[in-house]
């Protein structure tokens, strides 16, 4: 028992600080399709510590909700990350409805991070934070839906049973043709909580067109570090849940881990590729996006009702 | 027996400000003196008769035929609590909040009907009988209708009472008309169990209680008088009638199920669907909103659905015979109707400050008011948090109940049928839970953060004490809930496992649940607690400075050019485009001298004005039509009432 849990407790912490590193690889694997050296893997190492190591300027407009934004959201990703299995072993906290726990807690970030920039009065920032209320309510309730349909699978609601365990919901056991409906589904939801392209594009210069970077454009110094962290933590959390379903089971626990990292590995890599090889979608077209995330789970939904018993 | 001395001295406290005009202070020091302390005993026996758990009856037979008779089972207990909660509250905070001595009659009155309306609501959720269940809810009617007319000097506020009245006046119709069907069918006036009567006999009685109380509720097309009715009012009285007088309508509800038992497979959808509508299409126009009481009333209408939902999965746990997902749907829904009563109270509350701080409740007039209002500003926010449902606050507790009775019923082999409703209700609380977050974030930063839009806005106050201390000790209550559920959804349990009957599920149940979420909870501000040290950390001997927002290169910014109200909700509105329609005037700049210039947008809620226009049309014309008989001669009013009763005394007799 003990075992186990300090187990789930190392595998967090690698997860943890190996975060940063896979955030690194979409920079590099980007750098690759643009025909440039890229920075090193380290990049994002080393803007963390540059950020930790410098002061802030503070706008007078803002109040203490500005400072608490960041706090609040890295605070919720920690603790949902301490919540999901990690290369299909038992997670380091677990109980029955987690499920809603975890993402009402990514719901007090959102406010968190939204109220702190509509904090700085600035019409840039209140922009972005009316684009992630609009679209993270779309893709709530699509992954709602998946939970749905893996509590039906399962019949059970926490990330561990989905997730870890001999009865774990993957792409190789029976009801497994369902996740070729559901991964992809997921991802969208990945890709528009994380702000990346075709939602939101982290590299863009016009401010006009962020949804993230520009909630963020007043936070510097530590404050910016511990946004980012956030930000990684979250994408980690996606990255980390997708690479579990498509994770081949029955072999040992080296084996498992070291495929479930590969597995990981690809997906960044894939985010990388998406990003170099396609625009941004029209602002307008989001929704669409999103919503097609949410028809494919319906399908997924609708099909297994036939499979189940 | 200590109720009726409770309502002594309520009522006590309502009458004698009446006596003490020339003394504005002590006048209202006695009333909320009076109904303050009749309400804080109120809530103690109630305590303890919630946790006693057995019913006790007393009765007046003075009206010979038609007995006045009351009883207080778990039920009863469970809304009273409520009602003198928020009753006492709401009394206190009038305190500081009617401080215009040149009011003071109407001031006066005001406190006349406030302790006729918390009187009202006690005895309407402790009435045994049918009759003295409609005396009371007239009263609650009138009362409320008379305290919406406080501001009685602007037309607007006349045309919203007038609108709640037609709206309870049309709904008790309905009551009465269920009654009337039940006492023709089981010969008395009793409000217990009824027996023997044809199952769809009880479905066509429910379904007209369902409408008349729903009106009262504000289930989705019934709501109509909500959004007018708040911003009328003064503060504490709309977070009195948010809070706790349209649960009332929920009671009913209630009653009327455990009374009728109807065909839950039929209830328990319907419930699911209107908790569906109403609170997504609450949630939509909430957020299409400037006007901070009206945008809280619409949140009400979401909130009664997020109950209905609650309830409604409950129902059909019971149909589908599976009391784990019955017991979880249904004290998710009772227990939302104290969270809602709490933290809307307190929300209202906050408006009121603003209110009387700022002058305005336009949202886009406001900004930047936590500078000022610190403890309104951060109150505000814990209620914004509690109604998004965002842990660790109450508002999550009871939707997590339901969430779990969803996924229970999702993972049980459900049949297809109420497998969809169960999606159907899953589903709208994620996106209701989604758009209260749009919705509050966009209330909590356009009118508490940024910068003033208007002078009075920049100069805005502090409220008194008596303002502020009520609003902490809900606040906390919000926070306490949230954190040791076990402790506060232990009433909510015994009252759902009293409904389901036979076969509940143990108590155990749930506490386990809780447990973990009291787990969960600590464990995010432990983590919250150790980043707010470690950023303690990161800033010692840092370099702080302080500069304006950073305007992307722009360098004259204005505080006109922060986003507002209007914009921020604006593409989640007209996502909703079928169901919302937003109308603008807009004085385009044209010429190289140009003339000012102005836009006005509007959001028109179309079930409102469906209904309007519709039934609200045609009604008018019948009555219109209709308007001959009356005409103002009294001896032939005499003559009307003579002739019914002729014609009812010839039907018994040739019956």
């Amino acid at each position: 028992m003990m075992k186990q849990f300090s187990g789930a407790v190392l595998l967090y912490c690698t997860a943890l600080v190996l975060a940063p590193f896979f955030m690194g690889v979409i920079l590099k694997v980007k750098a690759f399709f643009g025909g440039k050296k890229g920075p090193s893997l380290a990049i994002r190492y080393q803007t963390l510590a540059k950020l930790l190591r410098k002061g802030s300027v503070y706008s007078r407009s803002t109040t203490f909700i500005f400072k608490l934004g960041p706090l609040v959201s890295l605070a919720a990703s920690l603790t949902g990350l301490a919540f999901l299995p990690v290369a299909g072993q038992n997670p380091v906290f677990s109980f029955q409805g987690d499920i809603v726990f975890i993402w009402y807690l990514f719901g007090l970030a959102r406010f968190f991070t939204v109220t702190a920039a509509l904090d700085t009065a600035s019409p840039f920032e209140g922009m972005g934070a009316a684009r992630e209320v609009f679209f993270g309510f779309l893709a709530e309730a699509t992954i709602f839906l998946v939970f749905l349909q893996f509590a039906l699978l399962s019949g059970q609601y926490s990330l561990a049973s989905f997730l870890a365990g001999s009865k774990a919901i993957n792409i190789s056991s029976q009801a497994g043709f369902l996740l070729v409906l559901i991964i992809p589904a997921i991802f969208f939801v990945m890709l528009t909580e994380n702000a990346r392209v075709p939602v939101d594009d982290p590299a863009t210069h016009l401010e006009l067109t962020m949804i993230h970077e520009v909630m963020i454009l007043d936070h510097s110094g530590p404050d910016l570090a511990i946004i980012e962290a956030g930000v990684f933590a979250r994408m980690l959390f996606y990255a980390t849940f997708i690479a579990n379903l498509l994770l081949p089971r029955g072999y040992g626990l080296g084996t498992q881990i070291l495929l479930f990292s590969l597995l990981v590995l690809l997906l960044y890599i894939g985010i990388g590729v998406l990003e170099s090889i396609t625009a941004r979608l029209k602002m307008d077209q989001v929704p669409k996006f999103i919503l097609t995330s949410f028809a494919l789970a319906f399908f997924a939904i609708i099909l297994s009702l036939e499979v189940t018993p | 027996m200590t109720y009726p001395y409770i309502f002594l001295l309520v009522v006590t406290g309502g009458i004698v400000p009446l006596f003490l005009l020339h003394h504005f202070r002590l006048m209202r020091l006695s009333g909320v003196a009076g109904i303050g302390t009749g309400c804080f005993i109120g809530f103690v026996c109630s305590l303890t008769d919630l946790l006693a758990n057995t019913a006790r009856t007393m009765s007046w037979e003075w009206l010979g035929l038609l007995p006045l008779s009351f009883r207080i089972d778990i039920l009863s207990a469970f809304f009273l609590i409520p009602i003198f909660l928020i009753g006492l509250a709401a009394t206190l905070y009038s305190y500081h909040y009617l401080d215009d001595k040149d009011k003071r009659i109407r001031v006066s009155v005001h406190y006349f009907f406030l302790s006729l309306l918390i009187i009202s609501m006690a005895l309407v959720v402790m009435a045994d009988s049918m009759i003295s269940f409609v005396l009371s809810w007239e009263i609650m009617s009138v009362a409320s209708a008379a305290l919406i007319l406080y501001n009685y000097d602007e037309k607007a506020n006349r045309r919203a009472a007038y609108r709640y009245f037609i709206f309870s006046q049309g709904g008790g119709l309905f009551v009465i008309a269920a009654f009337g069907l039940l006492f023709n069918n089981s010969g008395d006036f009793s409000l217990v169990a009824a027996e023997g009567l044809p199952q769809g006999t009880r479905l066509v009685i429910f379904l007209l209680a369902l409408i008349g109380f729903g009106s009262k509720a504000g289930i989705m097309p019934l709501h109509a008088w909500l959004p007018y009715a708040h911003p009328a009012a003064p503060s504490h009285v709309s977070a009195l009638m948010s809070g706790v007088m349209i649960k009332i309508g929920i009671y009913g509800i209630l009653r009327m199920y455990l009374c009728l038992s109807p065909d839950a497979n039929t209830v328990g959808p319907l419930l699911i669907i209107l908790g569906a509508v109403s609170g997504t299409l609450g949630v939509v126009y909430a957020l299409g909103q400037h006007d901070l009481k009206r945008l809280l009333a619409y949140h009400s209408v979401e909130n009664i659905g997020i109950i209905l939902i609650g309830i409604g999965v409950g129902i059909l746990g019971i149909a589908a015979q599976r009391p784990f997902i019955a017991l979880f749907g249904l004290t998710g829904g009772l227990l939302h109707v104290w969270n809602h009563a709490l933290f809307k109270s307190l929300l209202f509350m906050g408006a009121g400050n603003v209110l009387h701080a700022a002058g305005t409740v336009n949202i886009n007039r406001l900004g930047g008011l936590m500078k000022n209002m610190q403890n309104t500003g951060i109150l505000f926010l814990v209620g914004s948090l509690a109604i998004c449902g965002l842990p660790p606050f109450n508002g999550f507790i009871s939707e997590f109940f339901i969430y779990i009775a969803g996924f229970n019923g999702a993972g049980a082999g459900l049949d297809p049928m109420p497998f969809l409703y169960i999606i159907l209700a899953v589903l709208s609380l994620a996106v209701i839970g989604g758009l209260a977050v749009a919705c509050f974030t966009k209330v909590v930063g356009v009118v508490f953060l940024g910068e003033p839009r208007t002078n009075a806005a920049g100069s805005a106050h502090e409220s008194g004490w008596a303002m502020i201390m009520p609003m902490i000790c809900i606040g906390i209550t919000c926070l306490a809930i949230g954190l040791f559920p076990g402790f506060f959804s232990m009433p909510a349990v015994t009252v759902s496992r009293s409904i389901i009957g036979q076969g509940a599920p143990d108590i155990m149940a749930i506490l386990s649940f809780c447990r973990s979420i009291s787990l969960g909870g600590a464990g995010f501000l432990l983590f919250l607690g150790l980043l707010i040290c470690m950023h303690r950390l990161f800033y010692r001997n840092k370099q702080v400075a302080y500069a304006p927002t950073w305007g992307c290169g722009f360098t004259r910014p204005t505080a006109k050019m922060q986003y507002t109200s209007t914009s921020f909700g604006r593409s989640i509105v007209q996502f909703y485009q079928p169901v919302t329609q937003v109308t603008e005037e807009y004085k385009e700049i044209k010429s190289l001298f140009p003339s000012p210039s102005a836009y006005r947008s509007h959001m028109v809620d179309r079930m409102d004005d469906w209904g309007d226009r519709y039934v609200g049309s045609s009604v008018e014309g019948l009555c219109k039509r209709l308007r001959f008989i009356q005409h103002g001669f009294i001896q032939f009013y005499i003559a009307y009432i003579v002739i019914a009763v002729i014609v009812l005394l010839l039907y018994q007799l040739v019956r």
